[in-house]
């Protein structure tokens, strides 16, 4: 029975897709099916960590029954390995919050059912993707991916510049898409097979030109898929222009589903992590990817976009802790995937939220929200934290275990550039932390616009998505111990010992016999002990410290003095004790900043103008760089396939 | 009932020693030291040494206003907040022999524990809605990234400097770290490590935003910024945050470069049973803690206060990535070529 | 002969890139997008071809070791590519239709209101 479980979760998805076609016109059939179409997918896949993730099965399903015949996979394959369940978990979680979140939030827009269509399309192709055995089934679902990716950044296509950001996305992605097929079918030409476990068997030992410009090209393509380093202006284009919730599939799930792809390419299709010139190219393009859009995400005046900076900036961190080529640093780049998946997503569901409430998610134009919606500013200072990893929150965990890795990466191979990766890493979090800072200010704090007076707090379905999403942020950031023993550990053996996935699905001894050993005995040493004592002292104290506020009740005497007195000055200020004029243009405003709604409001762009000063040649450099014009984009993606070729051809 | 024992103990810890108790008293003597130090490199007398003491109880029995544009929640949970993290950095700082939490001190922690102060600082800021406050906490976040960079080459330097000499590679362990110097000597003898123990010099200041590098609380120029809407008990509260904040950065560096201090208190009583040997010793340490503390905050706090100006915040951020880093990344080097 | 097929498809390829990042209209690019896709399925069905087989459709028993035939996958490889490669031209036509009706013109210089 349980080896039904993985094509049924793929099919829940798209069965769901069809029937909200047929019935989705009634409202309650339409969330009903739209429920349980992203309910039982996650079901199904808890159902399968204990087998997989501590019994280290793989399931393999063959569909049609066609299993491999004299050493040929004739047929098209599911495996289901911890990686692939890792991250099959992670989409099912983020697209069961994006659900949620979707029926209160779309049901203001027209075209409901087709959007709950492609939705579910969106997820289905991404599931289909990360459990999918076979190349050229990997291929069809990245296509169904890309097109609901597409077609839901068009969604609200009078939103201002969403057409432009799905043609843009369209035209890049397609080409990356094309580079995929075009490499399947040259790893097809050399091995006769399209099956994962067979090609990884076949491959490592077999390297040769076709081989490995395909390896290039595929490459590049789930690069497209993962928005790294050339192709991250398509990122921030599309999630600006999206719906929230599906910028939560964009950036938790679409670029999970790239990243997968590029760990199962050089780890466990090509077998090219033992080589420093590969490792030195993954933590490279991963650095690389940190730091640019972390600066970029730094100088945007939108919160959607530059929320979209920051989930490249956060694959960047993963791609980096993958390059690494130890077990600690792949089991903290999974650990930091998961992380982001859950930070991210609970962030674009407060944008979600800002834009729900507001209409606008323009930095300059947001203020003082935390007053109109408390429940909200809560949530996102928890992503907010998560993101920039401070302690106890779930990104502090995972980045920890990342600068680890990296350092002790550097010191067995006493290359120092590893430690300059360890202080990109640390100076980055700062950056992160640095702009949310400014996006805090902005949006929740500060002083409130008059237009805003009538916003209201969110309705308690979007709360409920957001709070599911932050009580995971809180959990695997308090239990990191449960998190790596039963998810990212399992998942980077699964990395390093391919032969045993081969066996698995080929038959025993069918790795051996083309002579193929696993790439490095699996540890997992980190330097410092993980003790969350240190952080329950912490929320000791802090209960201490409100029990004692509490009980002397202090501050609710004082509290209301201060509202007496608040209001008194206020209305000296507004009354005619101060001349004749209104407060608007009384000249004793100035000396009432924080008392007076004068609305004075430091945030945006002169935020940090101490920094951006001295990096002002950077920032105007990279200003004109993102040019916005869709043959530019291009252009990069073609240098980067032209550069991966050409370092692949060196390399390998 | 071990756990019991174990929980009073560390209820002690949190409570007493390092905890609130003994970061309180020292780090109001700190800074009631560097007072009248800057006040007698002035040529003034100068205020009482315990006057800290007395604005603190002074300020608590003050009423507190809170903003009618704040946030009331963040305004007054943000200065408490700041308060427990800077306490609980205090507790991983280990004092030369004696640890309160072993094992879990590890560098990185400290340095993301030394956010959190910042960072619910510039909260409460932010949630005051006065646009003092805005120019003071985009302040604050741009000295709090200018002083990031060149502390973790400092932490890195060290960190590699002792894990080369124990053979692991690395060490983040503080506790390691000072065991290491009591073993072997301070580390402040080395020359490779005199560059980042300057930079290190330099980082204090930043970190306790005190002159030069108190772009973030101007009081002169914008009303001290991020504080300006605080009054009565929070605002004490910060007085005291930034008191210990004092404390935990001059320990912080006694405990990166001159951990070596402690071994020669132990030798001292080693003619002594070990559980008098214990006590006095812990207190013997402690003193010379404070000491060490004093003789730090008197050079590069108050030194530096009395003898420079206000630097502007773009000219902070260049100083520190430029000067400040280029220090500790010489050492850093050298530490890893094994120098 | 084979060889010729190989050099078309890299050359369609390369053109179609060459349009797209040259090419500054809308249509031309979702005309670059449509060489590239007939580049790389002619490179599929090249790689399947074998000079000389037979179309490979077979009943049962009559297949035997003997027989020499094409290579059926990529041609099923190509079909399913096609289509999508259809799919794709049709909505990037679609997308261009509402973006020439809201923007007024197809040029690419012109439709750059996200960036920096």
């Amino acid at each position: 029975m349980m080896q039904h479980y993985p094509i049924l979760a793929i099919m829940t998805y798209f069965l769901g897709a069809f029937l909200i076609v047929i019935f989705g016109k009634n409202r309650t059939v339409r969330n009903a099916v739209g429920f349980l179409a992203t309910a039982v997918p996650l079901c199904l896949l808890i159902t399968l960590v204990k087998p997989v993730m501590m019994g280290g099965d793989i399931i393999a399903y063959w569909m049609g029954g066609r299993v491999p015949a004299g050493g040929y996979a004739i047929g098209i394959a599911l495996e289901v390995d911890a990686l692939s369940l890792f991250f099959g978990l992670l989409v099912a979680t983020a697209v069961f919050a994006a659900m949620l979140y979707s029926f209160s939030y779309m049901s203001h827009d027209d075209n409901e059912p087709q959007y709950y269509t492609l939705f579910l399309m969106l997820c289905g192709g991404v599931m289909g993707l990360v459990l999918s055995g076979d190349l050229f089934n990997m291929f069809i679902m990245v296509e169904i991916l890309t097109f609901a990716a597409v077609a839901l950044t068009a969604f609200r296509n009078s939103v201002f510049g969403a057409l432009e950001a799905a043609f843009k996305y369209l035209v890049v992605g397609s080409i990356g898409s094309s580079c995929i097929l075009a490499g399947t079918i040259m790893l097809y030409a050399q091995a006769h097979t399209l099956n994962f476990a067979q090609l990884s068997a076949m491959i490592p030992g077999n390297l040769n030109l076709a081989t490995t410009v395909a390896y290039a090209l595929l490459f590049i393509g789930f690069c497209t898929k993962a928005f790294l380093v050339p192709f991250h202006p398509l990122a921030a284009d599309a999630h600006g222009a999206a719906p929230a919730p599906v910028s939560v599939l964009i950036s938790g799930v679409l670029t999970k589903s790239g990243l997968y792809g590029i760990i199962r390419l050089t780890y466990i299709l090509f077998r090219t992590m033992n080589l420093g010139t590969v490792q030195f190219w993954l933590v490279f393009l991963g650095s690389v990817s940190m730091f640019v859009c972390v600066t970029m995400a730094l100088a945007q005046h939108d919160f959607k976009r530059l929320l979209a900076f920051h989930s490249i900036s956060q694959i960047g961190y993963v791609l980096t802790a993958a390059g690494l080529a130890t077990a600690l640093g792949v089991s903290a780049g999974l650990y930091h995937a998961m992380n982001h998946t859950l930070f991210k997503g609970l962030l674009f569901l407060c944008a979600g939220a800002v834009l729900h409430e507001t209409g606008t998610t323009d930095l300059d134009k947001l203020g003082g929200l935390s007053k109109k919606m408390p429940h909200t500013t809560v949530l996102f200072l928890v992503g907010a934290f998560s993101i920039s990893g401070i302690p106890p929150f779930n990104g502090f965990a995972s980045k920890w275990l990342i600068y680890q890795a990296a350092y002790q990466k550097g010191v067995e191979s006493g290359n120092i550039g590893f430690l300059l990766v360890t202080i990109c890493c640390l100076v980055t979090s700062t950056l992160t932390l640095a702009s949310f800072v400014k996006v805090t200010q902005s949006v929740f704090f500060g002083q409130l616009p008059k237009e805003y007076e009538n916003v209201r707090e969110v309705s308690f379905g979007m709360r409920l998505a957001m709070g599911l999403l932050a009580l995971l942020c809180i959990v695997t950031g308090l239990f990191p111990g449960l998190v790596t023993t039963f998810l990212t550990e399992p998942a980077a053996r699964a990395v390093f010992g391919a032969n045993h996935y081969i066996n698995a699905m080929m038959g025993a001894g069918y790795a051996e016999s083309f002579g193929l050993a696993d790439m490095l005995p699996v540890s997992f040493y980190s330097a410092g002990v993980w003790s969350p004592i240190s952080w329950l002292c912490l929320l000791m104290i802090m209960l201490l410290a409100v029990a004692i506020v509490a009980v002397s009740s202090k501050y609710d005497q004082v509290s209301a003095l201060a509202k007496t007195a608040a209001a008194a000055e206020a209305a000296a200020v507004a009354g005619p004790r101060y001349g004749s004029g209104s407060p608007a243009e009384g000249k004793y405003e100035l000396f009432f900043g924080g008392e007076e709604s004068v609305y004075s409001q430091v945030g945006g762009d002169d935020m940090f103008w101490g920094f951006k000063h001295n990096w002002r040649h950077y920032f105007s450099f990279m200003h004109n760089l993102h040019s916005g014009i869709v043959n530019d984009y291009a252009l990069w993606a073609v240098i980067a396939l032209a550069l991966a070729m050409l370092y692949a051809m060196i390399i390998l | 009932m071990t756990i019991v024992m174990d929980g009073l103990r560390y209820l002690a810890y949190i409570l007493i020693f390092p905890g609130f108790l003994f970061c309180f008293l020292t780090g109001m003597l700190l800074c009631g030291i560097d007072r009248k130090l800057v006040a007698r490199m002035q040529k003034r007398i100068g205020p009482p040494i315990l006057q800290p003491f007395y604005d603190f109880f002074k300020l608590l029995g003050k009423e507190t206003i809170v903003p009618a544009a704040a946030n009331r929640t963040v305004f007054l949970l943000a200065p408490l907040v700041g308060l427990a993290a800077q306490v609980v950095l205090q507790l991983f700082i280990p004092v030369f022999h004696f640890n309160a939490f072993r094992g879990v001190a590890d560098v990185i922690v400290i340095l993301y524990l030394l956010l959190i102060p910042a960072l619910s600082v510039i909260l409460g800021a932010a949630s005051s809605g006065s646009p003092y406050a805005g120019v003071g906490l985009s302040r604050e976040m741009v000295t709090v990234l200018s002083v990031e960079l060149p502390l973790v080459l400092v932490l890195l330097a060290v960190a590699k400097t002792v894990g080369n000499a124990l053979g692991t590679g690395l060490c983040f362990s503080l506790t390691d770290i000072v065991n290491y110097q009591i073993a072997n000597g301070s580390l402040l003898t080395r020359l490779s490590m005199l560059p980042a123990a300057a930079a290190m010099l330099l980082i204090i200041p930043g970190e306790t935003g005190s002159h030069p590098f108190d772009a973030a609380e101007a009081e002169t120029e914008i009303c001290e910024g991020m504080l300006a809407e605080y009054s009565g008990a929070p605002l004490a509260v910060y007085k005291l945050s930034h008191a210990v904040k004092l404390l935990t950065m001059t320990s912080l560096f006694v405990a990166l470069f001159l951990g070596g201090i402690g071994g020669g208190v132990m030798t001292l009583l080693s003619g002594l049973s070990p559980a008098a040997a214990g006590a006095i010793g812990l207190v013997l340490e402690i003193l010379i803690l404070f000491l060490l503390c004093v003789v730090l905050v008197a050079v590069c706090v108050s030194l530096l206060h009395a003898v420079t100006a206000r630097l502007r915040i773009e000219q902070l951020f260049k100083y520190y990535w430029t000067v400040v880093t280029g220090l500790a990344a010489v050492s850093v080097v050298l530490a890893w070529y094994g120098l | 002969m084979i060889l010729i097929n190989y050099l078309a498809s890299f050359f369609l390829i390369v053109l179609g890139l060459y349009c797209i990042v040259t090419k500054y209209d809308l249509l031309k690019s979702v005309i670059g997008l449509s060489i590239i896709d007939y580049g790389v399925n002619l490179l599929i069905i090249t790689i399947g071809f074998n000079p000389g087989g037979t179309a490979p459709i077979f009943s049962f028993g009559e297949l035997n070791p003997e027989s020499f035939f094409v290579d059926p996958i990529p041609q099923a490889l190509t079909l399913t590519s096609i289509v999508i490669g259809a799919c794709v031209t049709a909505m990037s036509l679609s997308l261009v239709i509402k973006i020439r009706e809201m923007y007024g013109t197809t040029d690419t210089h012109e439709i750059r209101r996200l960036r920096g």
